[in-house]
This record gives structure tokens, sequence and C-alpha cells, in this order.
């Protein structure tokens, strides 16, 4: 089911926003948790902060939407600095991770507060929250209480009581966190296309590196407070600027091979010439590190490509994930093959076959070596 | 070691017996003077003559009271007296639990603040309310000495003019509770979401906006417990009037005496429990009556939490 009307009414306007941050540093004291970010929003754009647990991103959003202040640096609307402006009159409207909202009002009374602050009279404070209303498909819960509602209702309404503000820019923070999976799924391409029908500048916190891959534009990975990479998915993907980057995006974990010290093992040293085989002079000389991801790596039968032995198969019925053993390396190789791999089980003895154009490698600082 | 059978208690009667002594002290002193009160009620009994005095009346006890001009005296003076310590209680309260709540962050000197509002409700009454008396004194009191000083008034007689005495004993009562609904409240304070208020900031709402949209709306269920306290403590109302008040009759004209007080008078000073016991149940069904409507207007409704 849709979860907007595909043709939007013309009074959604979308109305032009440019961000931009100029060394957004933000600290507790004396813990930084926001150590110099720079970054343009461009007008329009589905931008996605993506990053574990505690790096930063949340607050970097906090921080645009202005409800944390900024300890250091600029934060520019539209040309116009706007550290100081209140968070209601920088044209941003924000979805919450528990959506946050009033318990003792009504659906549409929720929807409509922003409006009853801004002075709007009550006719037409009703009508632009029915409007937006039908715009999600919640009019029939326009008169129930939040407590009356499913999770997936009660995100609906959150999204309403920010489209009804006609912001500038839409900020969400880890809005899918609290759903199920298969809502997840769904509401995940219903707020892509959300985006398509209003093309509101979005900012989208989120943990999930799915969601940032399929929904965003552009990502920017968060990492200890610093923007690691920022740029479209697939560009993030296929060439990563460091190992963060390429461990954080694509599932199961790209395989990080370190090169081989003095002792090492037999297999080891098979596995990082195979992968460095065909890599420039200069490359193969600084690597200190190569990946490969695991759906590059062929398996085949034991005596082709590196012995390896199945410690774990996962058969999910239209692929297999293995992990696989390598004497001499610590820690399991991810491999992820198509279907017709059931016979692969734990035990088995394996040969790895990399394909040696989707290697990348990283010098001993983890940076990718171009 | 076994002990001697003597000792031991059955695994099967170990429970009643257990309890049997909270059971016993309970059934002593809150079953059987309930009971006997209702029973008394319906009797005309003079201690002094003994058991054998008591005399069935039926309702003649309550059709005295009744009728009774200072009974209604004394429910009109609990009334303005419920009402005069209740309602700063509440108002004062919530702003004050708010203040504390925003101004101090740190939880140790959020705490301590509220512990030391919190001091004259675990102290005695009775000190309370005789250093009070000192205070209010007329010629030798501080608070006669301060108003004088800074206004120039004449010594006010406190507790000797009728129109004083009221005032006086609300304002310690309600100087007593107030940090007990201050503890209440700022522990109801704690429990509302900080993101619904950060929603809030984003829709535009100012501070007052926030507290008359989010918080009281969320203190409702606090604020009920709160009031319901309030009504029952306020109607029956007697150590701070009795103490105030010379040898506990009530002050000048009876404007102090409470209905509690004239209760304890009518049994210990007038000798009449048949009357006195009557009159308790009909303060009872004052008191129920009272909670009833309170509940009746805070009861939660479908948008509560």
């Amino acid at each position: 089911m849709s979860l907007i009307e595909p043709t939007t009414p013309t009074y959604l306007k979308k109305p032009a926003i440019q961000l931009s941050l100029r060394g957004i540093r933000k600290r507790y004291g004396s813990i930084e948790v926001i150590a110099g970010v720079d970054l343009d929003v461009h007008d329009g754009e589905f931008l996605v902060f993506v990053g574990p647990s505690g790096c930063g991103k949340s607050t970097m959003l906090r921080m645009i939407a202005g409800l944390e202040n900024i300890t250091e640096g600029e934060l520019c609307i539209n040309g116009v600095r706007a550290n100081e402006i209140p968070p209601a009159d920088r044209g941003a409207a924000m979805v919450f991770q528990s959506y946050a909202l009033y318990p003792h009002m009504t659906v549409a009374e929720n929807m409509g507060f922003s409006l009853r602050m801004s002075g709007l009279p009550r006719p037409q404070r009703n009508d632009q929250v029915r409007r937006a209303a039908q715009v999600l498909r919640i009019t029939e819960l326009l008169s129930r209480y939040p407590k009356e509602l499913s999770g997936g209702q009660r995100q609906r309404v959150a999204i309403g009581r920010a489209i009804v503000r006609e912001p500038k820019l839409f900020l969400f923070d880890e809005p899918l966190s609290n759903l199920d999976a298969a809502l997840r799924v769904s509401m995940r391409v219903e707020l892509s296309r959300l985006h398509k029908e209003l093309g509101t500048t979005m900012i989208y916190v989120t943990h999930d590196h799915i969601e940032a891959m399929t929904m965003g534009t552009r990502i920017a990975v968060f990492n200890e407070g610093r923007i690691e990479q920022i740029g479209t998915p697939l560009d993030l993907y296929n060439f990563p600027a460091n190992i963060f980057v390429a461990s954080f995006l694509g599932a199961p974990r790209i395989n990080l091979i370190n090169q081989p010290a003095f002792g090492a093992s037999e297999q080891h040293q098979e596995l990082w010439n195979a992968l460095t085989r065909e890599a420039a002079p200069h490359v193969r000389h600084a690597a200190a590190y190569v990946a490969i991801r695991p759906d590059h790596l062929g398996i085949g039968a034991i005596g082709q490509g590196i012995a390896a032995s199945v410690v774990m198969a996962e058969h999910l019925g239209d692929s297999s994930i293995l992990y696989l053993s390598v004497d001499g390396i610590g820690g399991l190789i991810h491999a992820k093959v198509g279907a017709g791999h059931d016979y692969l089980v734990a035990g088995k003895s394996v040969g790895l076959m990399p394909d040696n154009a989707k290697v990348l490698t990283f010098d001993a600082a983890s940076r990718r070596i171009i | 070691m076994r002990l001697p059978a003597t000792f031991r208690i059955s695994p099967r009667w170990a429970p009643y017996i257990l309890i049997s002594p909270f059971l016993v002290l309970f059934g002593v002193f809150s079953v059987f003077p309930l009971l006997f009160s209702f029973y008394l009620a319906f009797h005309s009994w003079e201690p002094t003559g003994g058991l054998q005095a008591m005399e069935y009346v039926g309702v003649a006890n309550f059709a005295f009271a009744l009728q009774d001009e200072w009974f209604w005296k004394a429910l009109g003076n609990t009334a303005w007296l419920a009402l005069a310590s209740g309602l700063p209680q509440h108002l004062v309260g919530i702003p004050l639990a708010v203040f504390i709540h925003l101004s101090f962050k740190r939880l140790r000197v959020r705490d301590s603040v509220a512990g030391i509002y919190f001091l004259p409700f675990i102290t005695s009454t009775v000190a309370i309310t005789i250093l009070f008396s000192s205070l209010y004194s007329t010629d030798y009191g501080l608070i006669n000495a301060v108003l004088h000083t800074l206004f120039g008034t004449e010594n006010i007689d406190w507790l000797g003019k009728p129109v004083y005495v009221k005032p006086t004993i609300a304002f310690i009562v309600f100087w007593r509770y107030l940090g007990f609904n201050v503890v209440l409240y700022l522990a109801a304070l704690q429990a509302i979401p900080k993101d619904l208020y950060e929603a809030a900031e984003m829709d535009g709402a100012g501070r007052w906006h926030q507290f008359w949209c989010i918080t009281l709306p969320s203190l409702r269920p606090m604020i009920f417990f709160g009031v319901t306290l309030s009504v029952i403590g306020g109607l029956q109302l007697f150590e701070e009037p009795f103490i105030l008040t010379d040898k506990g009759r009530g002050g000048p004209d009876q404007a102090g005496m409470t209905s509690a007080i004239y209760l304890y008078r009518m049994a210990f000073d007038f000798n009449d429990f048949g009357g006195a016991s009557a009159m308790s149940w009909l303060l009872f069904i004052i008191v129920a009556l009272m909670t009833w409507l309170t509940n009746r207007a805070f009861r939660p409704h479908k948008g509560s939490v």
C-alpha cells in the first residue's frame, strides 16, 4: 500500500534551501564529539548520515536542527549564518526516532500544533492538516490518540506533523529503528517515493548501511566525529576512501587481509600474491592491506585456488554465505555465492578464487591506494 | 539440630502464625475501633458510667449532628482550611517543581534542594506548630516585628482574632506540605520524555506553551494523586489547629475548630462517645464524596499517557 497519493497537491511546492557547514566542532566539556566537519547540502538531495553508534551523526543532525549548540564553526542556511537562529525559524522539520507524538493530543492536534504556535486560525489549520493527512492517507486516524495507533501509523503521523509545516528541510533521526523488519523495508520504499514526490531536501540519520545505500542520493559516513567520505552510494561502495568506509558498507563485511609478515603461513602468502597479482607496481609496493568483497570471492573445488575450509555455511535459498578459515590468517573469510551451493557444509575443504579486478588495496595509514 | 517438638511450627500454619502479630495489632487497633465506632454511633454512651451506660438511641446522634450549629461551623472551617491550605500547595508546588527541575541539572544539587523543601514534612507537627505559635505571637513574635519594620503595621493579633486565626493555620499547613508535593511533582517531571519538548521546540512552542501544552497534561496523573491526598488530609485536619489554639478548643469564636477537633472535643471534652462516633461517620461520608468528585474531575481519559 502506498504511503502517499500518486499526485501530490500543488500547494506542497518545493522551497529551496542550501546548507553549508564549515569547521563544525561540538564539545561536551572536554569531550569532543564532532571534530571538525565541512559539508555542503545541496538543494533537493537526500543526504544520509551513516555510521556506528556514538560517531556523532545524530549530534550533527541536532546541531543543524538547532536543538544543540555549535561549539565552534559556522552553519549557514541560504548564505545566512544560522548558528543562533532558533529551531522553529530555520525552516526545518524533524522526525524523531521515537516519533515524539504528544500523547494527550489527537492526531489532528498533533499535526496542527506547529500551525497553532504560529498563530494560524483554526479553520485554516484544520484545512492544512486535512490535506497533509490525505497525502499520507491517515485521514481516518485524525481523531485518534497516539496510544491507539500502531508503530507504522505513528510514524506516518510524525511525518505528517513535519509535512504540515511545509518545511524547506526534512530531518530524520533514525525513524525506522523502532519498526519491525518487514515494515522497515516497505517504509524505506515509501520514504524514497516521498522524497521524489515532494522534492524537498532531506537529511536522514541511520546506523543501517542498507538504508543508506538504498535511500540516499549521497551518503556521508561518520566515524568518531569526522566525515570519512561523502559521495553517492555506489561511489562509496566501489571506491571507498579508506578501510573504515570499505568495512562499514556491504554485508557481509568486506574481507581484509593484511600483508603477510615474516613467518606467515604458506596459504596467507599465496592469498596475498593472488590478490595483488594484477596490481600496478607502485600499488603493490605501498600496499599494507588488501580487501575483497564476499561476492567477489569464487568458490571452487579443493586444489583450485587457495586452500580453505568451511567453518559455517548459511543457506538462504537464493544465495549462500560461507565462513571460511584459511591456515595462518586470523579471523574468518566471508564469501557470498549464488544458489546451488547447498552441498557446502561445515568442515568441507574448498579453494578460493578471488576476482582480481575487484580487489581494493590500502596503505599503512588505511587509505585506499589509487 | 532439630528443635524440640514444642518449638516447631507446622508448615501448614506457619504463614498465619508468622503474620499474626500484625493481624492482632491491626485487628485490635484498627478493625475493632472501626466497627465499635459504627456500633456506638447508634448509642448514647458516657464512658464514665461503664459499659452498662450504653443506651440504644437509633439515629438520634446523627440527627443531632445534622442540626448542630457547631457541626456545620466546624465543617465550614474545615472546607475553608482545606481549600486555603490545599490549593497553594499545588498552585505553588507545580511551578516550583518545574523551576527546580529546569534550574538544577545536576542530580545531587536538585535532590538537595528538593530535600530542603521536604524537611517540614518529616518534622514533628507539634514542634512546628509550637514554633509557629511563638513566631505569630502578638507582642513578641518575629512576624509582627518584621511586618512592623517593613511596612510600619501595628501588631496583629494573629491567634486572638477570629479573622486571622484561619489564615495562620492555613499557612502553617501549606508550609508543611509544600515540599511533599514538590517531591511528587519533581518525580513526575523526570518521567516526561525529553524529546516531547524538543519536538515542541521545533514546532515553535516557547517556554510557556511547552509548560501549558506538554508539562501540565503530562502531570495530570500526579496532580490527581496529589490533590486526592490534599483533599483527604485537608478534611481531616487536626494537629495544627489543635496545638495552635488555646487548650485545643478551636480558638476565638471557634474560628479554628475543624470537624476533627469538634469530633475530638465531643468525645473527650463533652464525654459523648456516641455523638462523636456518629459525627465521625458523617465526616467519612463527606470525605468519600469529595474523593469521588476529585476522581471524576481528574480521571484518566483517552488522551492520557
